[in-house]
């Protein structure tokens, strides 16, 4: 079992490599590693973008256009119109933006030797923070800043429990962006960090097998077939993650903005 | 120790989400057409019980 004996240092190794570090230029002025797939990720999205654009049909043709509506209307249903309700036309933009934006990002990540954009806690604050500010601006604007502030505490609370409920709703939608920023990141980079775990145990397992071929040798490496095994499950469990943390940041946008500007009756 | 806390954090998120799967599984078997609607709500109800969590993987990371 020397191969376990390995293991922390190899862990420490792939863990450092999650830091942001600089391909370009240093920290302050430059490209880090995050950053140039961040670029790679957008100039992948704006090509597919303006390839879907150019095929824009009444009727579409094939897979590449049915499979691009598919994903639109399923933002535009799912998360607009069922969510936001009436005036879901004029958040739809922002929030499709967020959704394909978050799922290119995470898409890429996946691929091996990527990394992902939204796996470093600065992009997922930075989105965070938009979000933020727009889901402010939307409630300011559908009741001016005074009313927006008092909606924050539900209507028909007798006096001394209101403040007490405004002050605890004040902190969760504080909260909120952080919530946002940090359930991105930590998803991505956890996510990362079990599939190089397991590809660290398979390498680990595999090494004596390819320096020497013997018989003792091969049986030592057979546990490594079971982590290669456990490596793909989770691997498939990672492309579904990648959609559903694009789906849960764009839905929980939405319920944001739909708390802000609902109209009470 | 950090990871020891961890690990303890993660119970209640285990329970919370399996509640919610569960309370998801029933409602569509006794009502298929809301399909759709129990699967976000589960989805979100998930989404804020894992973000308590992914908050505990934070500070066992920070705080060391």
């Amino acid at each position: 079992m020397e191969a376990f004996a390995l293991l922390p240092d190899e862990i420490n190794k792939l863990v450092s490599e999650f830091h942001s570090i600089p391909v370009l230029g240093d920290l302050t002025m430059g490209l880090t590693q995050y950053t140039f797939w961040l670029l790679a990720s957008t100039v992948l999205l704006l090509v597919i973008m303006a390839v879907f654009v150019k095929k824009l049909a009444l009727v579409p043709h094939g897979t590449f256009s049915n499979l691009m509506e598919w994903g639109i209307s399923f933002v535009k249903d799912d998360v607009c119109e069922q969510i936001i309700g009436k005036n879901w036309k004029r958040h739809f933009p922002f929030l499709a933006t967020l959704f394909f934006f978050i799922l290119a990002n995470n898409v890429v990540g996946i691929i091996p030797g990527m990394k992902p954009g939204s796996g470093t806690i600065s992009t997922t604050a930075a989105l965070a923070l938009v979000v933020f500010i727009y889901f402010v601006a939307c409630g300011v604007r559908a009741r001016g800043p005074i009313g927006y502030l008092k909606s924050l505490a539900p209507e028909g609370v007798a006096f001394p429990l209101n403040i007490l409920i405004w002050i605890i709703e004040l902190i969760s939608t504080i909260l909120r962006p952080i919530t946002l920023a940090i359930r991105l990141f930590c998803n991505m980079f956890a996510g990362h960090i079990v599939m190089g775990s397991f590809a660290i145990m398979v390498t680990l397992f595999a090494q004596p097998l390819l320096q020497q071929l013997t018989a003792s040798n091969v049986l030592a490496a057979l546990p490594g077939v079971l982590f290669a095994l456990i490596l793909l499950v989770i691997y498939v469990i990672e492309i579904f993650v990648a959609f559903v943390q694009a789906y849960v940041f764009t839905i929980l946008t939405a319920v944001y903005i739909q708390e802000a500007e609902e109209v009470e009756e | 120790m950090g990871v020891i806390g961890y690990g303890l954090g993660v119970i209640g998120a285990g329970l919370a989400i399996g509640l919610a799967a569960y309370g998801c599984a029933t409602a569509m078997a006794r009502q298929p057409e809301i399909q759709g609607r129990a699967f976000t709500v589960f989805i979100m109800g998930a989404a804020f019980a894992e973000a308590l969590a992914l908050i505990g993987f934070v500070v066992a990371l920070v705080v060391q």
